[in-house]
């Protein structure tokens, strides 16, 4: 014989899947989660949404992209990475892609980058332009950063030598 | 039992209170600068269509979180790095840009603050964004403000441009 009280609750499966057969547990998993969650997103894997048109076409704009901040914690960074780099905290960050390693000399003729004087190849430019740049050492702490836009004037692009402690991490996608 | 409770909630309250009044009348150097610093994005920013005494009396508050001899120097967009000195100059560039701009949002974001051990003087590295109508994308400076305590209030002496890339 079936009281009201049970005739008004839900019906079993709903209950099964929305807090499971023991909804203890549940909730345990679900903190779980949710900690997994919040330690992945400040020390994992940091969500970015990229705004400007200095990483064109690599990154359109607006676009969602992550910041992996392990990528350098066994390895050093490489040319061709494309990094996010810090201002004074993680809210704002320029993305750049590493063109100069510490210890080398850079320098920008006829548009082109030249690292100790030799040519450097990039494929991912796709805007030729005609920037001069003379020969600068970059720090032993330190790598030359520059967007893959180069329409624009030298003066108007945000390029130069980041110290490695500026470096979050690698841009993933 | 329930005296206990009683006297026990009578002692909490008593040392919320005494908390509470410690940091109103020995407030935190940090807690204090931080404070200060919201309020002068606040008085730095342009509302839309501001009244002309609202753009005086704001200019006017804004000199008073700097010091009589403050420097600033600040990366103008499409021009080179130009230094301010003293309330003079401050006020010139404050009503100039006030006139200028037709609404501007200044923002502060991660801010830290190194109080000196003698607790009379304190550097904030901080991140300031400019919103600008019509622009999508705000502009970012870092900055360093140093402050110096002056009788009871910290004034801003020197506000210095950071190169984030050298």
């Amino acid at each position: 014989m079936e009281t009201v009280g049970e005739e008004l609750r839900k019906p079993a499966w709903v209950r099964r899947v929305l807090i499971g057969r023991n909804p203890a547990r549940t909730l345990a998993r679900a903190i779980l989660w949710i900690i997994l969650l919040v330690v992945l997103r400040s020390y994992v894997l940091l969500p970015i949404r990229v705004e400007g048109v200095s990483m064109l076409p690599t990154y359109k704009e607006n676009g969602i992209n992550f910041v992996n901040c392990l990528s350098y914690v066994f390895r050093a960074p490489q040319r061709g990475d494309v990094v996010a780099i810090r201002f004074t905290g993680r809210s704002y960050m320029l993305c750049k892609r590493i063109v100069g390693m510490p210890g080398e000399i850079i320098a920008f003729h006829h548009g082109h980058v030249e690292i100790n004087g030799e040519l450097l190849d990039e494929p991912y430019v796709k805007s030729p332009c005609n920037w001069e740049h003379a020969p600068e050492l970059i720090g032993p702490d330190e790598y030359y950063v520059v967007g893959d836009n180069r329409s624009m004037d030298f003066d108007n692009h945000t390029q130069g030598r980041a110290q490695r402690v500026r470096i979050v991490g690698k841009i993933l996608l | 039992m329930k005296r206990w409770f009683v006297r026990l909630g009578w002692l909490a309250l008593l040392a919320a209170a005494v908390f509470w009044g410690w940091g109103y009348f020995f407030p935190n150097p940090e807690h204090v600068i931080r404070k200060e610093l919201v309020q002068l994005a606040q008085v730095a920013s342009i509302a839309p269509n501001e009244a002309p005494l609202t753009k005086l009396s704001k200019t006017q508050k804004l000199l008073g979180f700097f010091a009589d001899d403050a420097q600033i120097s600040l990366d103008v967009p499409g021009r080179s790095i130009r230094t301010f000195r003293g309330h003079e100059d401050l006020q010139q560039m404050a009503l100039g840009a006030r006139s200028m701009l037709n609404s501007l949002k200044v923002n502060f974001v991660d801010v830290a603050v190194t109080v000196a051990p003698d607790k009379l003087s304190a550097v904030a590295d901080l991140t300031a964004t400019a919103s600008l109508p019509g622009e999508k994308i705000p502009e970012v400076q870092e900055l360093e403000f140093h402050f110096k305590k002056m009788d009871r209030d910290w004034l801003i002496q020197r506000v210095d441009f950071v190169k984030t890339l050298r």
